[in-house]
């Protein structure tokens, strides 16, 4: 099936940002399920040394998809995504995203959590490595 | 709702002790993997080096990155019991027709994932690459041999250091406490260790300024890391690895009995 006739089927909202504007803080509670519709987003973290970007989401990206599958503590996110330029973003039925999760076999399901699981220890490995090189280039005593 | 396949496909279980290999980067398989008892690496060698991505333990699967099909079926990663190991063998059967026909939506945010999963782990690779050569080479480094013709003298020095490899902006405030032609006692606050990494090995370039008012810079790396009894703060004992002619003949010259 095309991606945007899926779309149609579960697109409950859309939301434009302009550049620079933060879509989920970090820390905060992650309720939706985003689509990037056009433009892209930076995954950011705050630390001592400042805002570092640890990724970049481009059209077609999923976000605030793993707190929602994955088993994460209290869903909170980890990270802040703001609007790298403008962009449109589609705001997914997360009830239904989760109904349909919530369809699978234990097999299947435990597979999905795993790999958010795998993915969210991947990303924080990269974000440790990023985070220490901008310290570096930075810290200006 | 469970799904009837679960029931058709034989479930094979099987012990794996610690230490041994589960599953071969390159090599072709498709089964999944579930974790029943005790916990497994998973990594990807690297010239030699193995490069961990995750550990995994009871209930977590693996093997499904090749099941997934985004790398084909070929392992895209190695696989080792840390732990003496008891796995449930899935063959791929018993998945992939609920895995085709899951709700288009959802199948589209896990294969997201997956693709993600991927591309991180091929980043963590490279980026742990180059911090081990950085390190390697660093090492390979003729170890600055000197026999210690002068003693170790106490000192109460202020400096400044920084990394190797960074931009000489980076000044880090020390005092150094106690020094020789080959080592030396760098009194530090403890909070610049979050900043940047202080562990065994790690190398520094230190800069001081002598009482005779010239300016030395030289190159150590960290041997131990103790407390020190000021509170807050840490003494790094260092060995110095690079010392330029000039500042070991003014260093000489200060360390003189």
């Amino acid at each position: 099936m095309d991606i945007n006739q899926l779309m149609e089927l579960y697109l409950s909202n859309e939301e434009t940002y302009e550049s620079g504007e933060i879509i989920i803080e970090e820390g905060t509670r992650a309720n939706w399920v985003y689509i990037i519709l056009e433009g892209q987003a930076k995954v950011t973290k705050r630390t001592d040394a400042g805002i570092v970007t640890t990724d970049k989401l481009k059209k077609g990206a999923i976000f605030g998809e793993m707190a929602l599958l994955g088993k994460i503590p209290a869903g909170r996110s980890a990270y802040v995504i703001a609007a790298d330029g403008a962009i449109r973003l589609g705001v997914l039925d997360s009830q239904q995203l989760l109904k349909d999760y919530e369809s699978l076999s234990p097999a299947l399901r435990s597979l999905i959590t795993t790999l958010i699981m795998r993915l969210e220890e991947s990303n924080k490995k990269v974000a440790a490595f990023v985070v220490a090189a901008n310290r570096k280039d930075r810290a200006k005593v | 709702m469970t799904n009837k396949q679960e029931d058709v496909f034989p479930v094979i279980t099987l012990k794996y002790r610690k230490g041994d290999l589960i599953i071969k980067e390159g090599d072709y398989g498709i089964s999944i993997y579930k974790i029943i008892k005790g916990k497994v690496s998973i990594f990807q060698e690297s010239e030699d080096k193995d490069i961990v991505l995750s550990t995994l333990g009871p209930g977590h699967i693996f093997g499904e990155i090749a099941f997934l099909n985004i790398a084909g079926e070929i392992r895209s990663a190695s696989v080792r019991a840390i732990e003496n190991a008891v796995l449930e063998v899935w063959h791929p059967s018993m998945l992939s027709k609920e895995y085709k026909e899951m709700p288009p939506m959802l199948k589209y945010v896990v294969d997201r994932i997956s693709a993600r999963l991927l591309r991180m782990n091929k980043l963590i690779v490279q980026l742990t690459t180059q911090e081990h050569k950085k390190r390697t080479s660093i090492k390979k480094r003729e170890p600055w041999a000197s026999k210690r013709r002068y003693y170790r003298k106490d000192v109460d020095l202020k400096c400044h250091y920084r990394p190797v490899g960074l931009s000489p902006k980076v000044r880090l405030p020390g005092r150094i406490r106690d020094m020789s032609l080959s080592g030396l006692g760098l009194e530090i606050v403890a909070k610049n260790t979050k900043s940047f990494s202080h562990m065994d090995g790690d190398s520094f370039i230190v800069n001081t300024v002598l009482p005779n008012g010239k300016s030395i810079e030289l190159e150590a790396n960290i041997v131990t890391l103790t407390k020190s009894e000021t509170p807050g703060k840490l003494i790094l004992g260092m060995s110095v690895t690079e010392l330029s002619a000039g500042a070991k003949s003014l260093l000489g010259f200060f360390l003189m009995p």
